[in-house]
């Protein structure tokens, strides 16, 4: 095995479980059972996964590094990277690999791997795999913690359709 | 006649002996529904034409459950009148026993009548249905008591007007003159008949005629059988054209409107579907969220590079130090300045191959030709070592190190490389990702615009919807358009029977026309053959017949034009203040020679209109007014009307205008209301209390009664049941 990307797209990041409840439960459809109310139009993601996504690359471009802190307890939600994104396209959703060798991209690049040492075998590859984990779950709780915020000053921001888009757009200057 | 007092005894909800003083002019009873005020009426229709079987179901239940058995009483409803200052008195009446089995058995029902000697004050009995004639004749019963309002439009039989002209115009004198012409006349035709047979030598001719002219009169009847059916049918769908002409006009403007309703909301629909456009799920599936990745690819690919640098110059080092000639040499011999060299692999086999083979440098796009000058055989050359050294590399040598001689182990370097050179590729759709979400933006909000301008027009168009079919008599939208379909058949259907009626009719002339000209023929015969005396004679009575026919219409029009002012003259006062229109009687004639009334409204300018309730009822109590005053014109006698709820569809302020109209008027009324009553309800919805409304005060009246239920009751139980009488 010398691929890191494909070794990563198997692995399961975590998230801290503080964000289940008050944002996973209220941003994401998973397991949300009818549409309807009000309650239900702020949950704009289709799924976990895409708030982790989301959270992410916010995180990054804000470059919000806050790795989960020790000895909290961290969840995830059982679906290894590779399965992130819809492979059938039968709900005329897209794939998102595209999106999966992105984050890999980032993640190379923030994560301070010693490529020479993983190269002469003297650094495991599980290691840097690990390390690179380590940096997606702290943007990502850097990007889950902002929004959070956001979610605390103003309950109705993201009943707006347009907030993530705009969020993502923001973190430009 | 005035009716000065009606007892009612026992019956149903009128328990013991309940008494109306009525006063002549205006007297109102009030009641709240189920309380008594039906039952009053029913209990006036039972007196004057009850049935004598079935008794047992007019009873009162609270009388009944209050006796002990062997006990009787009496059930009865009875009534006095003054007429010429004379007074009479009629009673219906039967006798409950309740017997040891608590079974009841009733007697048979006595109808009996009294009159009041005006000289002596002694009551002499009558025979009660005599009596009940001569002072309150049926014909005129018939339009003085109304039960509800649906029962004023006593101009939907013909029957009714036939009987009202019986009784009240001055036709009616004709009708026995006519009826003598029509037999003198007959008398005479027979004479001459007669006369002319016994002239031998017309008789055969004479017989001929006779016999074709009594076919021709049964032809006659056949047909005119056949034109009254077509009529009634043409009748029917005439009006129910005329009642769908005004809504056929809105219901066209309607279905247009429709339609431009239906067109807006599809596009609304349209625009609706690029506004209701998933942003969130955008980011992901067009890969918006990468909008500012492209620092990120940088700093990867800066790493990548540097990595890479830094790995071949370790490989070069460690070849150094490993004292490999043949890499020194390369080293030196390939790139100035002491380069780095480029891995192996690049460019690849296959390139290598393809510029070998057309002899060009497609790097430094320069000449590389072993047999060309220096310098092309130089790169030639240069480019033909570096394949050599690639499959050298490639090929596995017997003296190749050890693998544990290797520097790098493993090649991550090449892997990581491809994915930065494989994204270069896809920067420029990075850098196109915020003009996306931006146009994206703007058509959104271009369409939000436009959808607002449609939702403004759609308010529009649904106002003058909504202003169609408030027009309209019909204020729903699904009858209308109903109306409108089959008003296109009425209007088919009505074509073709208009046309069957017109042959029918042409035929019915023709033959009209066949008898008289075979009469003529006979006349003929008859003024050669029968005696002139009896012919002049003859020709005298057919004049006669023929005055006596037109003064008896002539005469049934001025009835027709009297009732008509003066139904108009009501309808005026009773709706001062709302549109009426005019009412008109037309005469008619159907099926061939039969004659027949309609009424109806019309507006100025000649346009029919179908009346709503309320104007309906205005327009036939103005007729029964107009009817009661022709009465008294005629008979010099004036008749009570009895009106049960005549005016539900008035509403309280309507009902006291037209109250204090008929105040006005010159014969007695008696009218049962449920206005004017007000109630304090239970917690439950159930009512507390009644009570009469202030505005009564103001409503003109001689005398007022309060029918109401005695409180408490059981509304399971009918013996609790007591309707009450108050005097107001």
């Amino acid at each position: 095995m010398k691929n890191l990307f494909e070794k990563w797209k198997e692995k399961i990041p975590k998230y801290h479980i503080v964000f289940r409840e008050t944002l996973f439960e209220k941003l994401t459809r998973t397991g949300g059972g009818g549409e309807q109310g009000r309650e239900d139009r702020g949950k704009q993601f289709s799924n976990n996964y895409e708030l982790y996504i989301y959270a992410f690359f916010f995180g990054l471009y804000k470059d919000e590094y806050s790795p989960i802190s020790e000895g909290s307890r961290k969840i995830d939600f059982s679906m290894p990277i590779k399965t992130w994104g819809s492979k059938t396209n039968v709900l005329g959703r897209k794939d998102f690999t595209n999106l999966q060798e992105n984050m890999f991209i980032s993640l190379l690049a923030k994560t301070d791997i010693d490529l020479v040492a993983l190269e002469k075998g003297e650094l495991d590859e599980d290691d840097a795999v690990k390390l690179l984990i380590k940096t997606m779950e702290s943007y990502t709780n850097g990007g889950l913690i902002l929004i959070k915020e956001k979610l605390e000053e103003n309950p109705n921001y993201f009943l707006q359709p347009t907030s993530f888009v705009n969020m993502i757009l923001e973190t430009a200057d | 006649m005035i009716i000065k007092k009606i007892q009612i005894e026992n019956y149903l909800c009128y328990y013991s002996i309940n008494t109306f003083q009525f006063e002549d002019g205006l007297n109102i009873v009030l009641g709240e529904n189920n309380e008594g005020k039906t039952k009053f009426f029913e209990a006036v229709e039972w007196l004057f034409d009850g049935r004598t079987d079935d008794v047992v179901n007019l009873i009162s239940a609270k009388k009944l459950n209050e006796i002990s058995s062997g006990d009787s009483f009496r059930v009865s409803v009875s009534m006095i009148v003054e007429q010429y200052e004379t007074e009479s008195k009629i009673s219906r009446s039967f006798t409950v026993n309740k017997k040891a089995t608590n079974e009841i058995d009733t007697s048979s029902v006595l109808f009996e009548g009294e009159e009041t000697d005006n000289t002596t004050g002694e009551r002499i009995p009558k025979n009660a249905q005599n009596l009940l004639d001569r002072i309150f004749p049926y014909q005129i019963r018939k339009y003085s008591m109304f039960k509800g309002e649906t029962e004023l439009n006593i101009f939907d039989n013909d029957e009714a007007l036939a009987n009202l002209i019986n009784l009240f115009s001055d036709a009616r004198h004709y009708e026995k003159y006519t009826e003598k012409g029509a037999f003198l006349r007959d008398k005479a035709e027979k004479a001459v008949e007669q006369s002319t047979r016994q002239n031998r030598r017309n008789q055969n001719a004479y017989n001929l005629l006779e016999s074709e002219i009594s076919q021709l009169h049964r032809e006659k009847e056949r047909l005119k059988v056949h034109l009254n059916s077509t009529e009634e049918e043409k009748t029917k769908l005439e009006k129910n054209i005329k009642e769908a002409e005004k809504y056929a006009n809105n219901a066209k403007e309607l279905e247009t409107i429709n339609k431009r309703i239906e067109n807006i909301e599809t596009k609304i629909s349209l625009a609706n579907r690029i506004i209701d456009f998933n942003f969130t799920t955008s980011l992901f599936d067009e890969n918006w969220i990468l909008v500012n990745f492209e620092p990120f690819h940088k700093e990867f690919s800066e790493k990548i590079a540097a990595h890479s640098i830094k790995r071949r110059e370790l490989q070069s080092e460690y070849d150094k130090e490993k004292g490999i000639k043949e890499g020194e040499k390369r080293v030196k011999a390939e790139l100035l300045n002491n380069a780095v060299p480029l891995p192996d692999n690049i460019p690849s086999k296959a390139i290598m191959e393809e510029m070998l083979s057309e002899k060009i440098c497609k790097v430094c796009n320069r000449s590389a030709n072993p047999n060309g000058t220096d310098e092309e055989v130089k790169a030639y050359n240069f480019m033909m070592s570096r394949l050599k050294t690639y499959l050298e590399s490639q090929a596995v040598k017997e003296n190749e190190p050890e693998k544990d001689e290797l520097l790098f182990k493993y090649d991550y370097a090449n892997r990581l490389e491809n994915l930065s050179i494989s994204h270069e590729d896809n920067l420029k759709n990075l850098r196109l990702i915020r003009s996306d979400i931006k146009d994206k933006f703007e058509l959104i909000s271009e369409r939000e615009k436009e959808k607002q301008g449609f939702e403004e027009l759609l308010e529009k168009e649904k106002d003058e919807r909504k202003k169609i079919l408030g027009d309209s008599k019909i204020a729903d939208e699904s009858k209308l358009l109903n109306v409108f379909k089959n008003y296109t058949h009425w209007q088919e259907d009505f074509k073709s029977i208009n046309k069957d009626y017109f042959n029918l009719n042409t035929k019915f002339q023709g033959i009209l026309n066949k008898i008289k000209l075979k009469q003529d023929e006979k006349d003929k015969i008859d003024l050669t053959s029968a005696s002139s005396f009896l012919l002049k004679t003859r020709d005298i009575l057919r004049h006669i017949e023929v005055i006596f026919n037109e003064t008896k219409e002539k005469k049934f029009d001025e009835f027709i034009n009297r009732l008509e002012s003066k139904s108009n003259k009501y309808l005026s006062k009773i709706n001062v203040e709302a549109f009426t229109g005019q009412i008109k009687f037309s005469k008619k004639r159907i099926g061939g020679d039969r004659m027949k009334i309609e009424v109806s409204l019309f507006e100025s300018g000649g346009r029919y209109f179908v009346p709503g309730t309320a104007v309906r009822t205005s327009m036939n109590i103005s007729i029964l007014l107009a009817i009661s005053e022709l009465a008294n014109e005629v008979r010099d006698e004036t008749y009570p009307m009895i009106f049960d709820a005549p005016t539900s569809s008035f509403g309280e302020t309507k009902t006291g205008d037209f109250l204090n109209l008929i105040y006005e008027t010159s014969n007695q009324k008696i009218i049962l209301l449920k206005d004017f009553i007000g109630s304090v309800k239970n917690p439950d919805g159930s009512i507390k209390e009644l009570f009469i409304k202030n505005e009564f005060n103001s409503v003109k009246r001689k005398k007022a009664f309060w029918v109401k239920l005695e409180r408490p009751f059981d509304k399971n139980i009918l013996s609790t049941i007591n309707t009450e009488v108050n005097p107001l």
